[in-house]
Order: C-alpha cells, then sequence, then structure tokens
C-alpha cells in the first residue's frame, strides 16, 4: 500500500457499514469488510463522491484546523469562486470577501481575475502547442489523478497550464510579503475549497513540487460562521463591486473555462461515466478535432463540489444572477497576460508522472490464465451487482478473490446456494461446474467449513 | 453490445502461437454501440498487461474498423488473437465489398454519406490511418461479398 496520505477521512462510529460509499466510488477503491470500511491508498483520487453519496456523514474531509492560522503572522484566505454561488444570487461578492476577515482571516483576495488571466494564458497556449490532441484541462485534480491511474496514455494530453488558485496564492505571497514587510513564510494563505480533490492536492501537489497554499478549510465549514457575520455587517459597511472578473467567476461552474477559448474547438465533459466515455475513446485515437476539453470529476463542474452547501442547481442560478449584478467591469490587459505567458509564469513547474499500480500478472501466459479464473468466477457470481459482499460489483469481487482478499462465500447468493447443497435447483449459475472446477471434491461439503 | 456475440473463448482451431482468442460481433448500422467492440478488447489487452502503446495503436485500428463496418456492411466478425509477439485482429464483414482498394487506401477518399459526415466520419482517413497504426496490414474484398481485413500490432 502506498503512503499518500488522503484527504478523506473516515469515522468508524458513524458509519453503519452499508455500501453506498464502496458503490459511488469512480476509482473501486472502496470495500466493506466484517463491517469496516477499507479505502485503497492506491487506487482513491480523492474526488469525494463517497462523502456525497455517505448517508451517515462518515466520510469527511481532513481541512486545516483554526489553530493552524496561529502559526502565522498574517493570514490570508482566497475564496473558490463557488464561495459567491452559496447565498443567494443578490450577494454582493465584496460584501461576502469582507466577512472572511470577522470570521478568522486577516485579509481575502478575490481570485476570478487570475481565472480570467489562466484563460487567456490558455487560449494562448492552444494557439501555438503541437501534437497531442485533444489537450485536457488540469483543473480538476481528481481527473489529473484518475488520468494518472487510469489513463497514463493521456498525460501528454495535459494542458500543462498551472491552476488558478496556485497562481493566485504564489502571487500574492509575494505581494503581501512587500506590503507588510513580512517574511512569506509568515503568511499564511488558505483556499476555501468545493472539494476533497483541492484538498489533497494542497497536501500531495501533482505539476508542482510544494503547493503555495498553506491548507484549505471547506465552504460547508464556513457557511455559518460567514452568514452570521454578513448579517452583523449589514447593508452599508461593504464597498462597491470592483476587481472582480464576470468571465473569471464562470469558472465556477463547467463550461467557464470553455467560454474564454476563443480559437479553440472545445468540450466538456463532466462525470466520471462521460470522463470514461470520452477518455476511452481519446485513448483510440478519437476527439482529434477538439482541441481543448474541460472535464471536470462533479456532475456540473466546480460549483457541484461535495462540500459546498447549496444544492448545484440553484447554485448554478446564482452564479448567473451574480455574473450579471457585477455588470461590466475592466477585463484583464491581454498583453500583460501574454508577457507572464512568455516568461512562463503559469507553466506547471513538473511534469504529471503515471502513477503505477503493481502489475496484475507477472507475464502474458500468466495473465492469459488469471483472465480465464476471473471469468470462472464470475460465471459463479450471480452479476447482479449488489455489492452485498463489500465490493462494488461482481467483477471486483472476483479480482479481489483471485488477489486473496475475499473467498466467493463473501457473496451471498453464492453462500445460500452452498447452504442448500449441491441439489438445490434454485441456484442457477451458482451450481454450474466452473464451482467444481474452482474447488475439487463435492462442492456441497465444502461451502460453509470454509466462511470466515 | 449485441446479443449473438459468438464465445470463442478457447484457442482451438487458431494457430499455434496463440495464447488468447475472443470474437466479438458487430453489427452495421448499430451507431448507439459504436466503440464499444474496440473498447472492449482495449481493456482485454489491458488486463493482459499488454503494453499502452501497442494497445493504443491497435485501438486506433480496431476503432476505424468496427466504424467501417458500421456505417457499410451488415455485420461482421473482430477476432482478437494474442501471440507472445504480436496482438492479431482479423475483421471479416458481409456487406458491398470494396471495388477499388487502391483508392480506399487513398487519403481523403471518402464515399460516406452526409449523415457519416455529420457524426464526424467519412475525412477519408480511415483505411490510411489503420495501415499506419499497425505493422502488418492486409485487405481483401469481394464486391457484393464481403471485405476482410488482417492487421497486427507487435507487442514490445
Amino acid at each position: 500500500m502506498s503512503e499518500i496520505r488522503h484527504s478523506i477521512l473516515f469515522d468508524e462510529k458513524r458509519c453503519i457499514a452499508c455500501v453506498a460509499c464502496t458503490k459511488a466510488c469512480p476509482s473501486r477503491a472502496i470495500r466493506v469488510r466484517g463491517g469496516r470500511v477499507q479505502v485503497n491508498a492506491d487506487l482513491c483520487i480523492d474526488c469525494g463522491e463517497c462523502i456525497r453519496a455517505c448517508p451517515h456523514d462518515a466520510m469527511s474531509v481532513r481541512t486545516s484546523s483554526p489553530s493552524d492560522l496561529k502559526r502565522f503572522r498574517h493570514t490570508v484566505a482566497i475564496p473558490s469562486t463557488t464561495l459567491y454561488t452559496q447565498f443567494g444570487g443578490d450577494v454582493r461578492p465584496s460584501h461576502l470577501l469582507h466577512a472572511l476577515t470577522r470570521i478568522g482571516f486577516d485579509s481575502f483576495y478575490d481570485m476570478s481575475w487570475m481565472c480570467e488571466m489562466v484563460g487567456q494564458a490558455l487560449d494562448a497556449y492552444l494557439s501555438e502547442c503541437q501534437d497531442p490532441w485533444p489537450k485536457i484541462s488540469v483543473t480538476c485534480p481528481a481527473v489529473i489523478r484518475l488520468i494518472q491511474i487510469r489513463y497514463p496514455d493521456l498525460l501528454p494530453h495535459l494542458a500543462p497550464i498551472e491552476s488558478p488558485r496556485e497562481l493566485t496564492a504564489k502571487l500574492i505571497r509575494r505581494r503581501v510579503a512587500q506590503e507588510r514587510g513580512l517574511p512569506p513564510e509568515e503568511i499564511g494563505i488558505f483556499y476555501v475549497t468545493p472539494c476533497s480533490a483541492i484538498m489533497h492536492s494542497i497536501i500531495y501537489p501533482v505539476g508542482l513540487e510544494e503547493s503555495y497554499l498553506d491548507g484549505a478549510f471547506s465552504v460547508a465549514e464556513v457557511y455559518g460562521p460567514l452568514r452570521m457575520a454578513m448579517e452583523e455587517m449589514g447593508e452599508a459597511s461593504s464597498s462597491s463591486a470592483t476587481g472582480f472578473s464576470p468571465r473569471g467567476l464562470g469558472w465556477a461552474a463547467a463550461g467557464g473555462e470553455s467560454a474564454m477559448m476563443r480559437n479553440a474547438n472545445t468540450l466538456t465533459v463532466n462525470g466520471v461515466a462521460e470522463i470514461t466515455h470520452v477518455f476511452d475513446r481519446i485513448e483510440a485515437g478519437k476527439f482529434r478535432s477538439v482541441d481543448y476539453i474541460e472535464a471536470y470529476i462533479c456532475p456540473e463542474g466546480c460549483v457541484s463540489g461535495p462540500l459546498l452547501v447549496e444544492g448545484w442547481w440553484r447554485a448554478k442560478r446564482n452564479l448567473r444572477e451574480v455574473i450579471s449584478r457585477l455588470g461590466r467591469q475592466a477585463s484583464i490587459q491581454e498583453e500583460k497576460t501574454r508577457k507572464l505567458f512568455r516568461e512562463h509564469f503559469f507553466d506547471l513547474e513538473e511534469e504529471v508522472k503515471a502513477r503505477a499500480l503493481r502489475p496484475i500478472a507477472r507475464d502474458l501466459k500468466q495473465a492469459i490464465l488469471r483472465k480465464r479464473e476471473k471469468e470462472g468466477l464470475l460465471a459463479l457470481l450471480p452479476g447482479k451487482n449488489c455489492a452485498a459482499c463489500g465490493a462494488p460489483d461482481c467483477a471486483t469481487l472476483a479480482e479481489d478473490i483471485l488477489e486473496g482478499d475475499a473467498v466467493p462465500e463473501d457473496c451471498v447468493f453464492v453462500k445460500l446456494d452452498r447452504l442448500a447443497g449441491p441439489s438445490s435447483a434454485r441456484g442457477g449459475k451458482a451450481s454450474n461446474d466452473s464451482r467444481a472446477k474452482e474447488r475439487p471434491g463435492p462442492p456441497g461439503a465444502a461451502g460453509p467449513e470454509r466462511d470466515t | 453490445m449485441t446479443q449473438e456475440r459468438p464465445r470463442e473463448d478457447d484457442v482451438a482451431g487458431a494457430p499455434a502461437d496463440v495464447l488468447y482468442r475472443e470474437a466479438f460481433r458487430i453489427s452495421g448500422g448499430d451507431y448507439e454501440h459504436g466503440g464499444e467492440v474496440a473498447a472492449r478488447v482495449k481493456a482485454i489487452l489491458k488486463e493482459l498487461g499488454i503494453d499502452p502503446a501497442c494497445s493504443r495503436r491497435l485501438s486506433i485500428a480496431n476503432f476505424e474498423a468496427e466504424m467501417n463496418v458500421i456505417m457499410y456492411a451488415e455485420s461482421a466478425d473482430l477476432v482478437l488473437e494474442v501471440a507472445g509477439d504480436e496482438v492479431r485482429v482479423t475483421v471479416a464483414d458481409r456487406g458491398p465489398g470494396i471495388p477499388d482498394i487502391g483508392l480506399a487506401m487513398q487519403e481523403g477518399y471518402s464515399t460516406a454519406t452526409a449523415e457519416m459526415r455529420a457524426r464526424g466520419f467519412g475525412a477519408g482517413m480511415g483505411l490510411p490511418n489503420m495501415k499506419r497504426n499497425t505493422d502488418r496490414f492486409e485487405i481483401e474484398s469481394v464486391v457484393g461479398g464481403g471485405t476482410t481485413l488482417r492487421y497486427a500490432v507487435r507487442i514490445a
């Protein structure tokens, strides 16, 4: 097992060992065995689908704690642009930002302008980059990790432009240090995150040796305090809404990046099912006429992140309203962005590498043998994908059995069938000869004793 | 996936060096499932630990072959054979056949209809693209009978 420490925490006391998380995990990293949840750290991509799926709140995210703020002489909050979508359509972004200083941060920075700059940089990159097409966005860290694990062939497709959150932190650390006359390391920069994937990317960055962010809090945990602070502040206290980028705010929802690409043929892909479909085809050489793919593991982009409070159907509407209320704003000067682009300000600092998993077999012959064994097991299992065994589906249980992590009797149907004995007519698939092949001797006699 | 997919898991009747063999049925006009056979073959190659570069090149050819069957033929059987040193694919269709193979192998030549083009196919790159991505490529065709493609990619 890898040493990667993930951002998702599991609370055994709340868990009732149902299989909601197992079934929701796009990486098939979760098993429920012996009444306990086990997560394969090699496979977890920190997407947070388990947090969303758990009806008992047993999954949560390891965020920063208020005591982390005390380690720094000056703290800055950078809220994800999704924060502006959580308090109704008539919330003023500047009001919200000022409220951050009332809940424990010394100052704040809006990053919508950086989203606009990164959009311009991507547009510049797309106009001059080389094969292979299409390029794939690196905005969603869960998508990057999915590519590292399941689609290593697609790594050369990643657009090597850093995310707006990291670039904002990089830039404002310098700026705040100058303004306040403080050493950069005494400034704590904290993100307000809509998801576990970004939290994990701060602890274990990809494309970057070390994150420019010092930690993060979830939108859900600052939501209550922020709401109270805004009420206390009243209407008059905040300044007018300037300095926001409406185009950058659009990045909060899927399609926001693509809307900024003027000369590129773009495609927005949301959720694991769509991603799998499209990525499988990119691997097969399709989609070459598309220049840029904006992909999010969440169903509607960041605005549907697992750590948000507002339902995304409303958050999306709020976002449109907030943007239209901002009206016309001065846009970022493109020459400035182009200059920074040429100076490699936006570049990913490190190459994104494949995250290799254990090879399943030593050589081709062994792999074929293993595949046959798996097919034999699949013939034995009912194919209902009920997950009652604790694996997400029958195919995964078959793999677990081959690995020695499970036994066929973990399947309730197999177990029932074996308890009923070999003469039972009920079993259907479960009484066929693949079982006899799997275990020599009279099958009915050996069954129950092997239960553990 | 079509229901009538024949299963030929055993390697009986295949050349002696074939270690793994599986056949798939592709139905003409079945745009709904277009690309699924190629995706399944790719998943099998991954499961067998075939080098990703090799599997990618073969998948490009498989996808083209599959779409050709869907667009032009009645049906076809795609047979995957994994040998120790190469992965072979045979796609034998029942279809109109190709009158002039030399012309069909030219880049940009296409008989695709407007509907096919609207779906993003028919750029006339299919057969040349398959040849480019494989280490061995043979094509045989009988007008009014069908077309058989045989291609292979060496395992690195």
